[in-house]
């Protein structure tokens, strides 16, 4: 066992290895071919010791972070610690053996050092199109072979040498692999500069100094963690909603429970209570995805990055203190082979409503109720020379009134945080235009002292006739308000068709939509709840509000008990004072 | 010819003049001062050093030939949030892509955080109208005709409403130009004193965001901009400063008052600018064409990487300016915040850190006595006893070593058990590490091999630490410039007069046609000829003319373009093989990887025309070839180093230092503003124009 390390020495190795992960997810999506890949950043990268602990990890996106242990121990049940070989790469994505979901596929590579296995570097990332039922993405499918390829710990590599039959194998079940190979060849070009930095890293440092330092930043990760959650009461928290329906069984909605236990410098979320599995692929891995929701939440709410400015490394720390139950054969922790694809919309709303749950003790750190779902588009067609087109978008959303602000309008909430793709860039591209994308202007947001973030508006239109599967949630249960705050607005999902002018609904989420040229696909998404009673609000932001179009005049007044006044200075609204103040009097 | 430089920092205002007498080329004098700056209007400190330096070098004002000028003002606009109201015609049903930006927040483990380009826009959402119109790509067709009338009611509201600026950014525009050239006029017509510009004038590539985003930003800091400039010509005018004034870019070029007026979006990364450049031409009489420079202020360090000569540009996709994206020509310089001010703490979880919280100039550190009781890194030093008393600015500031002491000694030492050098030893360590893995993101990460760069650390603090980051880092050696701190405003003297000019082109390369090669080509005459004509405006003569073709190229099917050098000669099927084997190269060397089996895409096609200007020459020294001469010795004093602890440390004068002079390690080398540190088992000697090269011994 190696002595404590000076603080110094710490920082030092800390710092180098923060380094490394960073430089290996910026490879990964600055050369990867797929737009959720190198514009929406869906992906993680990092180090890892020979017993799975997280030595240092790419800050992408939260639902990666945590995930690629899982993935490691997963492959060990195919590749046992004595079959790595240097220059080995293992490709996986089984979903009851670590995977966050199939898409997400690991690329592992093992890490030598004088001839000794020392660790890995890895990779996950998420694919376009995997082969399953419908191009993209999938809801209504009978089971896990549905998802397409299953690798389950594979080696892609031996020794340095690429195992070409496999490599076709890929190349052949993939509807686009044209986006796919390169994908993966910018993760492999990704953990083997991991590789290669661990080495170094190594060489510079002792092993032992180099172990002995991560175990110490998660210790102290979790020392931080410890000390936020001891100063919530002990107690239990609850809170519940519901999701719209499983993507088949359009009449019956899905409850979640949650239950918050502090318990000391401890914490356990326990969803017992929460809908049972379901059949369509609309359920949770539970080590990929439900365990690293409940991680992130509290990393968010107790560790606030923008609030502190102490800078505490991402590590497996921050997750020691927090216990995840979910019962076998629940929503969040299926039973094999049920399909376990589309799990996001569920994590969201659990996290959501762990942050529901704990804001009567957290008032400072909460938010009201958050969009807390997903909009996950998967559009694509067959091109006149017989291959596929698929694309995938992520549709934002918007954020609860918080305690000293407002919701973010139109924002990656939560357990997300893509980018958006360039417009002009898809129009260069495929045969889709985007005809719309703004602000959501149909209802406004929940009124509050700080007013819930706007919702988005986003309208798609097939040039040629093609398909549509969306992943989404959230058109019957709206974003709560909190401490007087307003409830939010419900999303929907509109079908136009341009030639014969009829619209449509749609349901939230979907597979396999045939679609006609001219068809225009408009999502809404849900509008964040308000924090506070409105009355409360700076009546000059709600003017602000009406000036720049988020809600008009009526509805300051209704809401926010704020009269405001025409005049003629090219903006034509201002503030009456003192016919607010005998408003807000009599409203209150 | 007598020639000023001027550069504008947060605390002080550098001047450099430098006169070649009548008739001899070689033989020139170079005269440095230094007032603090201003910053409610940076033109009065500018215009009173320059009036000092002039009085110092004994020359008229209205003897200066030409005055270089780097400026801060327009970053400071953008990030003190005081430019113009701004107001924006759009495509209809995107009106909000400037509140939507990529709609990836800025923190992912945070619920409170801030969305800075929606709670401070650049553009309110009230100024922002929608126009009905719609272009079809790929070609640029017109779908929907551009609705004059609605325009014109829009420029009419504008006009009540009393706004500055007005921008025009219509989706595809970048394809054809037509309905923003129309709407411009028509605003023109209505607002004849307003700042107008449309997206595709200002950057004329794909990506809405990004071109929406830069086009704003023009206009935001447009009319303060140009009115600042007005200012300063002025007011060099009424003291009888009648040079001609040319203004620092982004990209490392100089410019004229009116290019920048127009376009002042390449002014944003003026201010550091100048110290790349500077470091740059100090490679090159040190005959050193491979330099990692490191300019360490008080706050903060920016760092950039010079390779065979020639700055390296940031990638398009990643510059930025208060996190709004700003699509121009920018020298890859990271800035990061360490610095003589940054701040030494134990945190609640009881870590060290230093940085990046700063002491600012007030306070200030705690040794300069004015209230600071927080350890800097500046303490720091002083307690290590690498800044002397009697040195500091050349005594023009007096420090109190025991203040320094007892910051450290209450807040880092007694909290983690260390003595107080130790501690300072550990601030040192930590502040270098922490620039240390700046410099390798900016090297290393890219593809960089630092073992063949020279380190050159500058700023005044820049050679205290540079031989220790030289080491970090694994740099080749490690250089100490002459006048490390206005190595900045040397810098402003040797840029060359350049501007870019860049079109979205979107072609494969591979199976390109001969209609493409000649839209190409087509493109490139294009660009080029509008660089001629501003050259000309300029007063250069055609035969200084330089122009270079570079080429913005990805895989297709990727997201993120590459540079590629494009042939002197017009593109065709025998030469585009060049431009795609660069691809490839500049590929491998940033990712690792690349591919003879995929299809090259060219994005944008990009024009660089430059004109060389004279450039600053030093005077050699005289020749000495002494080891450790005893005429340049001050006194010893104990100094700490790591690992060896206290040591008797000589003191020299870098004013008398000679040619080919020897000093070895423990030394440190002291001059009015900067101090070189030369640690134990270091050679540090003298090159012919008094700059210093380190290495082990």
């Amino acid at each position: 066992m190696t002595k404590e390390l000076d603080p110094i020495t710490l920082q030092v190795v800390g710092g180098a290895l923060h380094s490394i992960a960073e430089q290996m997810g910026n490879v990964l999506y600055r050369m990867s071919y797929s737009s959720i890949i190198r514009e929406s950043q869906d992906l993680g990268a990092g180090l890892f010791d020979k017993d799975y602990n997280t030595l240092c990890e790419s800050d992408s996106t939260p639902m990666h972070i945590g995930s690629l242990p899982g993935y490691l121990r997963g492959i060990e049940q195919s590749v046992p610690l004595d079959a790595w070989k240097d220059g080995d790469c293992v490709i996986h994505n089984h979903p009851y053996k670590g995977a966050s979901h199939s898409p997400d596929i690991a690329i592992v590579m093992p890490v030598f050092h004088e001839g000794e296995l020392v660790g890995f570097s890895a990779n996950t990332a998420h694919h376009v199109d995997i082969g399953a039922a419908t191009p993209g993405l999938i809801i209504d499918v009978p089971d896990m072979w549905a998802e397409g390829m299953l690798l389950d710990g594979v080696k892609l590599y031996n020794e340095g040498a690429r195992n070409e039959d496999m490599w076709k194998y890929i190349r052949d079940n993939t509807r686009v692999p044209g986006l796919v190979m390169g994908d993966l060849e910018a993760q492999i070009a990704s953990a083997e500069l991991g590789v290669k930095r661990f080495k170094e890293l190594l060489e510079l440092y002792q092993k032992d100094i180099v172990i002995q330092a991560t175990k110490q930043l998660m210790d102290y990760t979790e020392k931080r963690m410890r000390a936020e959650i001891a100063k919530i009461p002990d107690g239990e928290y609850f809170a519940e909603g519901f999701l719209d329906d499983d993507g088949r069984n359009r009449e019956t909605t899905l409850p979640i429970k949650v239950c918050v236990r502090v318990e000391g410098d401890g914490v356990e979320v326990d969803v017992t209570g929460s809908s049972p599995q379901v059949p369509t692929a609309f359920n949770v891995p539970f080590d990929g995805s439900t365990k690293v929701a409940a991680f992130f939440v509290f990393r968010a709410l107790l560790l606030d990055t923008y609030t502190s400015t102490d800078d505490i490394p991402a590590n497996e720390g921050s997750f020691r203190p927090i216990k995840v139950t979910a019962p076998e054969g629940c929503i969040f922790n299926p039973i094999a082979p049920a399909a376990a694809e589309a799990r996001f919309c569920q994590i969201q709303r659990m996290a959501d409503l762990v942050i529901k749950a704990l804001a009567p003790v957290l008032p400072d750190r909460c938010t009201a109720g958050n969009a807390a779902t997903l909009s996950f588009a998967a559009y694509s067609g067959v091109r006149p020379s017989g291959d596929y087109w698929v694309f995938l978008e992520v549709n934002e959303a918007a954020m609860g009134g918080r305690p000293m602000s407002d919701g973010p309008d139109t924002v990656e909430e939560l357990m997300r945080n893509t980018r958006n793709n360039p417009l002009e860039d898809l129009g260069m591209h495929l045969p889709l235009i985007c005809d719309r994308y703004e602000v959501r202007d149909d209802v406004p947001p929940g009124a509050g002292k700080f007013r819930g973030g706007s919702g988005v508006v986003k309208s798609q239109r097939y040039l040629t006739p093609g398909f549509m599967t969306h992943e989404s949630d959230r058109h019957l249960d709206p974003p709560w308000g909190i401490f007087g705050g307003k409830e939010g607005a419900v999303g929907k999902l509109e079908v136009h068709n341009t030639k014969t002018g009829e619209t449509r609904q749609e349901y939230s989420k979907f597979s396999g939509l045939r679609t006609e040229e001219g068809d225009v696909i408009s999502y809404f998404s849900p509008s964040g709840g308000g924090y506070g009673d409105p009355l409360e609000r700076d009546p000059h932001k709600v003017l602000d509000d009406v000036l720049d179009g988020f809600f008009d005049v009526d509805h300051a007044k209704e809401a926010y008990g704020v009269v405001l006044k025409e005049v003629d200075d090219g903006y034509g609204w201002a503030l009456d004072a003192s016919a607010t103040e005998n408003l807000r009097t009599t409203m209150q | 010819m007598i020639r000023v430089g001027v550069d504008v920092g947060g605390t002080f205002t550098d001047i450099v003049l430098e006169q070649t007498k009548a008739g001899k080329g070689s033989d020139q004098d170079v005269v440095v001062t230094k007032v603090p700056s201003t910053p409610h209007d940076q033109s009065e400190g500018v215009v009173k050093g320059v009036l000092q330096v002039c009085e110092q070098a004994g020359v008229k004002p209205d003897d200066i030939d030409v005055l270089f000028h780097g400026t801060t003002v327009a970053t400071n606009m953008v990030i003190e949030r005081k430019g113009a109201e701004v107001g924006m015609l759009t495509t209809k049903g995107f009106r909000d892509i400037l509140h939507m930006a990529r709609h990836k927040r800025p923190h992912n483990f945070s619920l409170q955080f801030d969305v800075p380009w929606q709670s401070k826009p650049l553009v309110k959402r009230r100024n922002r109208l929608s126009i009905t119109e719609r272009l079809m790509p790929p070609e640029g067709t017109i779908e929907v005709p551009l609705d004059e009338d609605e325009v014109r009611q829009a420029a009419e509201l504008f006009k009540k409403r009393g706004l500055d600026a007005v921008i025009i950014g219509f989706l595809f525009s970048f394809l054809n130009d037509a309905h923003e050239q129309r709407a411009k006029e028509i605003v023109q017509e209505v607002m004849p004193d307003a700042f107008v510009c449309a997206s595709s004038e200002v950057v004329n590539v794909i990506r809405e965001y990004e071109r929406f985003s830069s086009t704003a930003m023009n206009a935001y800091i447009g009319p303060k901009t140009a009115l600042y400039l007005r200012n300063l010509e002025k007011r060099l005018l009424d003291n009888d400063v009648n040079a001609v004034v040319r203004i620092m870019q982004s990209n490392g070029g100089i410019s004229t008052i009116a290019n920048t007026s127009e376009r002042p979006i390449g002014l944003l990364l003026s201010g550091p600018a100048g110290g790349v450049i500077g470091g740059r031409w100090t490679g090159e009489h040190c005959d050193t064409s491979n330099v990692i420079t490191i300019d360490i202020g008080g706050t903060s360090a920016d760092i950039s990487v010079i390779q065979n000569g020639e700055l390296r540009v940031k990638n398009p996709r990643d510059t930025e300016v208060a996190s709004l994206p700003v699509l121009v020509p920018m020298i890859d310089i990271d800035a990061i915040g360490a610095g003589g001010g940054s701040i030494a703490y134990v945190d609640a979880g009881g870590a060290f850190r230093v940085g990046p919280r700063s002491a600012g100039a007030t306070p200030g550190p705690a040794c300069y006595g004015n209230g600071g009781t927080e350890p800097t890194v500046t303490d720091a030093q002083v307690v290590l006893g690498r800044l002397d008393e009697e040195q500091f600015l050349g005594g023009d500031l007096s420090i109190d070593a025991k203040l320094a002491r007892k910051a450290i000694e209450t807040h880092i030492a007694k909290p983690l058990g260390l003595d107080v050098e130790e501690a300072a030893l550990g601030i040192i360590r930590i502040i270098n590490n922490n620039m240390a893995l700046a410099i390798n993101a900016n090297s290393v990460a890219k593809g960089v091999d630092p073992r063949g760069f020279t380190l050159m650390g500058f700023g005044g603090a820049g050679p205290l630490h540079s031989v220790a980051l030289g080491e970090m880092i694994s740099a080749k050696d490690v250089i100490s410039p002459l006048q490390p701190g206005i190595t900045a405003a040397m810098g402003l003297l040797v840029s060359d007069l350049q501007y870019e000019y860049t079109r979205s082109v979107v072609a494969t390369l591979n199976d390109a046609d001969d209609n493409t090669f000649q839209h190409l080509n087509k493109v490139a005459d294009e660009l080029r000829a509008e660089a001629e004509a501003q050259l000309e405006a300029d007063g250069i003569d055609a035969k200084d003319r330089r122009f270079r073709k570079v080429m913005e190229c990805r895989y297709a099917g990727q997201g993120f373009e590459l540079r590629a050098d494009v042939p002197d000669a017009k593109l065709s099927k025998s030469n585009v093989q060049e431009v795609i084997d660069s691809f490839f190269d500049v590929h491998k060397q940033q990712y690792g990887h690349a591919f003879k089996d995929q299809v090259t895409e060219a994005v944008t096609l990009r024009v660089i025309a430059s004109a060389a200007v004279d450039t600053l020459r030093l005077k050699d020294l005289p020749k000495g070839g002494e080891t450790n001469p005893s005429a340049a010795l001050l006194y010893s004093r104990a100094t700490v180093f790591d690992d060896v602890g206290a040591a008797d440390t000589p003191r020299y004068d870098r004013m008398k230092l000679k040619a080919d002079d020897v000093i070895t390690g423990p030394a440190m080398i002291t001059q009015h503003n900067s101090t070189t540190l030369v640690p134990p088992g270091h050679k540090a000697t003298v090159l012919g124009h008094g700059d210093i090269r380190i290495a082990k011994s």
